[in-house]
């Protein structure tokens, strides 16, 4: 018996470092990685989908073959009928393919790429593919957004916001020092892995005081020490009317307003265009002698495309000010209307919020005296995406701002960038940009320079200035829109087409998108699309070849860990682990680097795929290791060198480690320093401040947006454009999805109830649904076996337990069994994960649908950031 | 006198079943078969209800009912309080499972290495005993510590010797309130559950 | 009001246990009926002994190992499930006995029978697990019970007097013993069963046993309403009544503050 080191990064909240336990080359066991207990926030404990790892390996049902379709019908219905091939065949086929593309050109008639590639589980796949990455750098222009989850299953606004103004990819309470913490359906316990697990239990214990907003009540809810069972998509009025007390109703002193006034653009100037007056000589925004001040100055207002609105002395009030009239409307009695949270429940909350907040106390931590702030709003998905998303994220970061709980101890942090850059340096990404404000890769939308030719099917460039233009930018655009305008372009895009070859990877769009049964529709009709399989599933039951690559405990790759990542993974330490074969691969599973390398020989890419291998693409530069770009290495010689260039960097030049080091020790780390969690310290050097209250840059991209599209005769995205607004004001959210059912042909009447889904602890992110063990202790959980609906609601509809239940929308419907709680509001229901299998085994026969195929997929239900949210209104009644 | 107890934080614990796993994966339990699982409890009405997560499984009673019913001898108990079973006496009757308050028991024709007789938590005993006879402390040392307790990604779960008044068990229960699963019954379970801080 | 894991039945003995309780019972009372009110015959004596042979043999299909059935006699210090084995023994030895010499003997196999069946009471309300069954009160049920169906099925072998007294007499003892038992537990898997074990089994046999003394036959109604209505009790107390105690949370876990 030996025990392996290795690494799980099914879940965007990994990765976990565990061993396997290997008897007679057979894996039998999981168990953390005990020896990383003080490396790992999470006390190197392994996440319960890790478990399911060692039946994945010897799942009866695994492709272990490569597999061709022999039937060319593609169609829900149709068996693909497919029968083993060699690997030679396999890889042969796609290389002939790849070479036709490359003979015809990389792009096609409407300047799209030929080749897409679509990877699931929010980036995780990456921990798993090896050197494909390096082969698809090779081979130039991808489509790499046609989205499987993204946008309507993910905190796509916050993801957007986020970064822009705190470099917040997700953003986290500090959880170690919170002691007040409003999450609106944040359900961390269920998302946020071992490491959101692990502190916040801490912090409970420790007293922090959790109020999950929500409108069921969720595992997260269940470990809050109160619970407020919210209207479903009404969570920003619930915001807004908690700035309305801390504005309207505290004592101005209760705010930060040193924080304000010095480290965020509250003291601005804005003129009356709304744009901020600035210095005729220099053009930097004027900023006023007080937070709340009308100052007049001899200054410029320029306006979208640099225009200049009004000059001379002009009258300015301060950002500040606008923000206290604005929030004026939104009271607490305001909110109660909308969110049927009583009035006085909302302003308690406030109150105790601003109570906690501490402000103008300090911590010193690492040597550093910094303030402490330990009040936190966290945010969770359908909250942060869809429409409501941008006030949400909105209202979230001012209700930092204003008691300078923003990127300092105790309040909220950004975890990880994606859109800026290094992508492995958030500190480093701070970088200055115009007004004294933090810079963001916008996409241009000036004249000169605005995308009005897509690189990519989704449009992002042309549509999203936000996203900007990176790797992530494609999968983090409008994804559906790839999908939707398959069959109708909206004017002003070159018409969308299907990819030639399509490549899969940890993806399962056909269950996790929205609209499920349209996706079906249109895969069918991708001419190649090859999957790199573990068993068969509901997409690649649609693909034309199968290949096997060697699974989670058969393979070779090398990742970063630590500093500050996704969710809650906030670490006192940075390196690599090794994620090694513990046992031999199964079948003719391979390597995924072999795979990538046996492509980039055949389609002749050898040497820029090992080039781009030195330049860093497996995670780390090669340098002194640099492979020898002319032949082909087998994977062990490349992360050979990925291991040493990892070691010596982490060594700062004095170790060079190979990958017989790392197979024995698994991981190397070196400290990350906890100050490095904070931007706010970060910004103070550099004399930069967080752009809050006051949205101007967006008002100015939003506008000068609005200008090439209409110049482009684009009008459909004018709902959007109103997005853009300086200082948002409320709008009736949940009405954008009630009017989508009627736009179905349903009557609000009819359709009473609000269908929600919420993450699975034992399921999210992890491809895992073939696994009977998962299912085992899933089953544990309540949900997993039906729709969650409110018991005395159900005694009113002499609905019982188990009965079989068909939820409805004007166009579709599903079947789920009764699971009757009282923890859920009368007018929701929900259905955990997304299931609905049809293909994959073991999954297939759970009887457990998904909300995905009744989120109806639309531009009105797209927001500005291109997202939307998985929530629907729906019927419900006993199925016959 | 060792006596070991198992001591589950309610406030930590969240219901995610990485416990279940790991004891399934160590314990190499057959479909169905959970000796520990997490129960997921609601208690009131909306809006005025609460939601508990709840590691259930063998107490390891001191005076447990199911080895007085047990007409074999299988289960046993050991001197320090762990409750045996000798698959090799053990008739598969049952009447252990219906003598146990706990609903701890089960009985399997598709457990491989254990067919048709009683099984339930061993508290991973034959870890324990390795690990102490390397001279390791249970609860401490993970080699010497149950399944469940390595794997608790709360922290909720903490095994040790209770007899032992500075252990870490007993440090827990000093400084919290906690009670034990249908105290009325007089089993004297050796699960305890912690509630609150101790006033 | 708990909407957790509620009690649920359980699910490790069913009607093969069930029948044990049921057969064995009546069996265990045909015996002690036999020897009190037809004291040389061997006809129930060997029907008696089948009951509890077939009862035991149900009994020992629902074990898990059954080639290791002897193991039941290994702990006689605590077990209720020993002892009642060795009082099946006993009833066997004896009863063997009597088939031969009824007297002196079909006394001594009635006094084991009555240890049998007292045994099965008390392997009941040694299951601590299940509430319905481990009421102080099963025990007197579970033996009324198996005296009043027992003495039922005499009365196809006689209408002796004696019999049809002590008949009556065991139908107002299982009637005593129910209500005994009913102001313990209630279960509203034992409401339609114990309304016919009152109705019927108690009220409507007194009556039929009193006509009796005019029309003897409508005895045999009474024994066959007697044993019917016991019979389908036990079982539902095996097989349905038998919640588990579920779990209950004395206190709520503070979740951070309060």
């Amino acid at each position: 018996m030996k025990k392996v080191a290795t690494y799980c990064y099914q879940c965007v909240a990994g990765p976990d470092l565990l061993t396997v336990k290997v008897a007679d080359g057979v894996a039998t066991e999981v168990e953390p990685n005990f020896s990383a207990a003080d490396v790992h926030p999470g006390g190197g404990k392994v996440c319960v989908k890790a478990y399911g790892l060692v039946q994945k390996t010897y799942h009866p049902d695994r492709v272990l073959r490569p597999m061709k379709r022999t039937n060319p019908k593609k169609g829900h219905g149709e068996d693909p009928r497919f029968v083993p091939i060699s690997w030679d065949e396999a890889l042969d086929t796609v290389a002939a393919k790849l070479a036709d593309v490359r003979a015809r050109g990389l792009v096609d008639e409407s300047g799209y790429p030929r080749v897409a590639a679509s990877f699931g589980g929010g980036g995780t796949p990456q921990s798993y593919m090896g050197s494909f990455p390096a082969f698809l750098s090779a081979w130039g222009p991808v489509d790499m957004g046609f989205g499987s989850g993204q946008g309507v299953k993910c905190y796509h606004s916050e993801h957007l916001y986020g970064e822009l103004w705190h470099r917040g990819f997700t953003v986290s309470p500090d959880t170690p020092l919170t002691n007040y913490l409003i999450s609106c359906g944040a359900n961390v316990e269920a998302s946020g892995g071992v490491a959101g697990v692990w502190r916040h239990a801490n912090a409970r214990e420790r007293g922090m005081k959790r109020v999950q907003v929500e409108p069921h009540l969720s595992v997260t809810g269940a470990c809050s020490a109160e619970w407020v069972p919210i209207k479903p998509k009404t969570d920003a009025a619930f915001l807004y009317a908690l700035l309305h007390v801390m504005l309207h109703e505290a004592p101005r002193e209760k705010l930060d307003l040193e924080f304000l006034y010095r480290h965020t653009s509250s003291p601005y100037l804005v003129g009356a265009n709304g744009f901020y007056l600035r210095e005729p000589a220099t053009g930097q925004p004027i900023v006023a002698a007080a937070l709340e001040a009308k100052e007049t100055h001899v200054s410029l207002e320029t306006g979208a495309d640099g225009e200049l609105l009004a000059e001379g002395s002009l009258e300015g009030e301060t950002a500040f000010a606008k923000l206290v009239a604005h929030m004026k409307p939104y009271s607490p009695e305001w909110a109660e209307r909308i969110c049927d949270v009583p009035a006085a429940r909302v302003r308690r909350i406030a109150n105790e919020y601003l109570d906690a907040a501490c402000v103008g106390q300090t911590i010193e931590i690492e040597g550093k005296t910094l303030p402490y702030r330990p009040v936190a709003v966290s945010l969770g998905k359908t909250v942060t995406n869809g429409w409501g998303g941008y006030e949400c994220c909105w209202a979230r970061t001012l209700l930092a701002a204003l008691v300078g709980a923003l990127e300092t101890p105790g309040g909220i942090l950004g975890t990880t960038v994606r859109l800026n850059s290094p992508l492995s340096q958030r500190q480093r990404s701070v970088r200055s940009g115009p007004d004294g404000l933090m810079g963001h890769p916008f996409n241009p939308t000036d004249k000169a320079h605005w995308s009005a030719q897509p690189n990519i099917r989704n449009a992002y460039r042309s549509m999203v200035p936000l996203v900007g233009d990176n790797a992530w930018s494609q999968a983090l655009g409008p994804t559906h829109f790839s999908w939707m305008f398959l069959d109708q372009t909206p004017p002003g895009l070159p018409r969308v087409t299907l990819p030639d070859v399509w490549f899969l990877y940890r993806t399962n769009p056909a269950i996790s998108f929205w609209d499920t049964q349209a996706i079906e529709e249109r895969m069918a009709r991708f001419p190649f699309v090859v999957a790199f399989a573990f068993t068969r599933d509901e997409t690649n039951h649609f693909a034309d070849l199968l290949l096997p690559d060697a699974t989670d405990l058969e393979s070779l790759q090398l990742i970063r860990i630590g500093g500050s990542k996704f969710i809650e993974q906030f670490w006192d330490r940075e390196g690599f682990a090794l994620r090694q074969p513990a046992i031999a691969p199964r079948g003719e599973a391979r390597d995924f680097t072999d795979i990538a390398t046996a492509l980039a020989q055949r389609t002749g890419l050898l040497e820029p795929y090992n080039a781009a291998i030195n330049r860093g693409t497996l995670g780390v530069r090669l340098g002194d290791f640099a492979l020898d770009t002319a032949r082909a290495h087998p994977a062990e010689e490349i992360w050979d060198a990925a291991c040493k260039a990892a070691s010596f960097e982490l060594s700062e030049g004095k170790e060079a480690n190979g990958l017989a080091w790392w197979k024995e020790h698994g991981l190397a780390t070196r400290p990350f320093p906890r100050t490095a969690w904070y931007l706010f310290p970060t910004l103070a050097v550099k004399g930069l401040r967080f752009e809050m209250p006051y949205q101007e840059r967006l008002l100015r991209v939003g506008t000068e947006l609005g200008r090439r599209l209409h110049e482009h005769g684009m009008t459909w995205w004018d709902k959007q454009l109103a997005e853009y607004q300086a200082l948002p004001a409320y709008k009736d959210f949940p009405g954008e999805w009630e009017q989508a059912l009627v736009a179905m042909g349903g009557a609000l009447q009819d359709y009473p109830f609000w269908l929600l889904t919420s993450r699975s602890m034992q399921y999210a992110w992890g491809g895992n649904v073939g696994m009977q063990f998962i299912k085992e202790v899933a089953d544990n959980v309540a949900g997993h076996s039906g729709v969650i609906l409110n018991a005395g609601r159900a005694k009113e509809l002499r609905i019982e337990e188990g009965d079989w239940l068909e939820i409805a929308t004007p166009k579709r419907s599903v079947r789920a069994r009764a699971v009757l709680r009282q923890g859920i509001r009368p007018d929701t229901l929900l259905l955990l994960g997304q299931f609905g299998h049809w293909e994959t085994p073991v999954a297939k026969d759970f009887g457990m649908p998904s909300m995905n195929s009744l989120v109806p997929m639309s531009l009105e239900l797209t927001d500005a950031t291109g997202s939307a949210a998985d929530i629907a209104r729906v019927s419900l009644r006993k199925a016959a | 006198m060792t006596t070991w107890a198992m001591v589950a934080d309610l406030r930590r614990c969240v219901g995610c079943q990485t416990c279940t796993a790991a004891c399934k994966q160590t314990n190499d339990t057959p479909v169905g078969v959970q000796w520990r699982r997490v129960l997921d409890m609601e208690v009131g009405e909306y809006p005025d209800v609460r939601r508990a997560f709840v590691p259930v499984g063998c107490m390891h009673c001191d005076d447990p009912p199911c080895m007085h019913v047990c007409p074999s001898t299988a289960t046993r108990k050991r001197a320090d309080g762990i409750v045996t079973i000798d698959y090799d006496l053990c008739i598969g009757c049952a009447y252990c499972a219906v003598a146990c308050p706990y609903q701890a028991r089960y009985k399997s024709s598709e457990d491989a290495k254990r067919p048709d007789v009683a099984t339930k938590c061993t508290f991973c005993v034959e870890r324990i005993d390795a690990g102490l006879a390397k001279g390791l402390t249970a609860g401490v040392d993970p080699e010497a510590t149950p399944a469940c307790v390595n794997s608790c990604i709360a922290q909720a779960l903490h095994f040790g010797d209770v007899a032992d008044t500075t252990s870490n068990v007993s440090a827990l229960l000093a400084e919290n309130q906690h009670f034990r699963m249908h105290e009325e019954l007089g089993t004297g379970p050796r699960f305890y559950y912690l509630w609150d801080k101790a006033p | 009001m708990s909407f957790g894991p509620r009690a649920w039945v359980q699910q490790h003995w069913d009607a093969r246990a069930a029948a044990n309780f049921m057969l064995g019972g009546a069996g265990a009372g045909l015996m002690i009926a036999a020897a009190l009110a037809y004291p040389d015959s061997r006809a129930p004596v060997l029907l008696a002994l089948g009951m509890i042979a077939a009862g035991l043999a149900a009994v020992w299909l629902e074990i898990g190992r059954k080639l290791r059935a002897v193991n039941v006699f290994f702990n006689p210090f605590t077990s209720w499930m020993t002892r009642e084995s060795f009082a099946a023994l006993l009833v066997f030895a004896l009863g063997a006995a009597a088939l031969w010499q009824p007297r002196p003997f079909l006394p001594l196999a009635a006094a084991a029978a009555l240890a049998f069946v007292f045994c099965q009471g008390r392997i009941l309300r040694a299951s601590k697990g299940i509430p319905a069954w481990r009421a102080p009160q099963v025990t007197l049920l579970i033996v009324s019970t198996g005296l009043a169906e027992g003495a039922g099925i005499a009365l196809y072998f006689t209408t002796a007097p004696l019999l049809v007294a002590w008949f009556g007499l065991a139908v107002i003892l299982r009637a005593f013993a129910w209500s005994r038992y009913a102001s313990a537990v209630q279960s509203p898997a034992l409401v339609a069963p114990a309304k016919m074990l009152v109705q019927i089994g108690t009220v409507g046999v007194l009556l039929l046993t009193l006509m009796a003394f005019w029309m003897p036959d409508l005895a045999l109604l009474a024994g066959a309403a007697a044993l019917v209505t016991g019979l389908w009790l036990k079982f539902a107390l095996v097989t349905r009544a038998s919640l588990n105690q579920g779990f209950h949370l004395p206190h709520l876990p503070v979740r951070g503050a309060r």
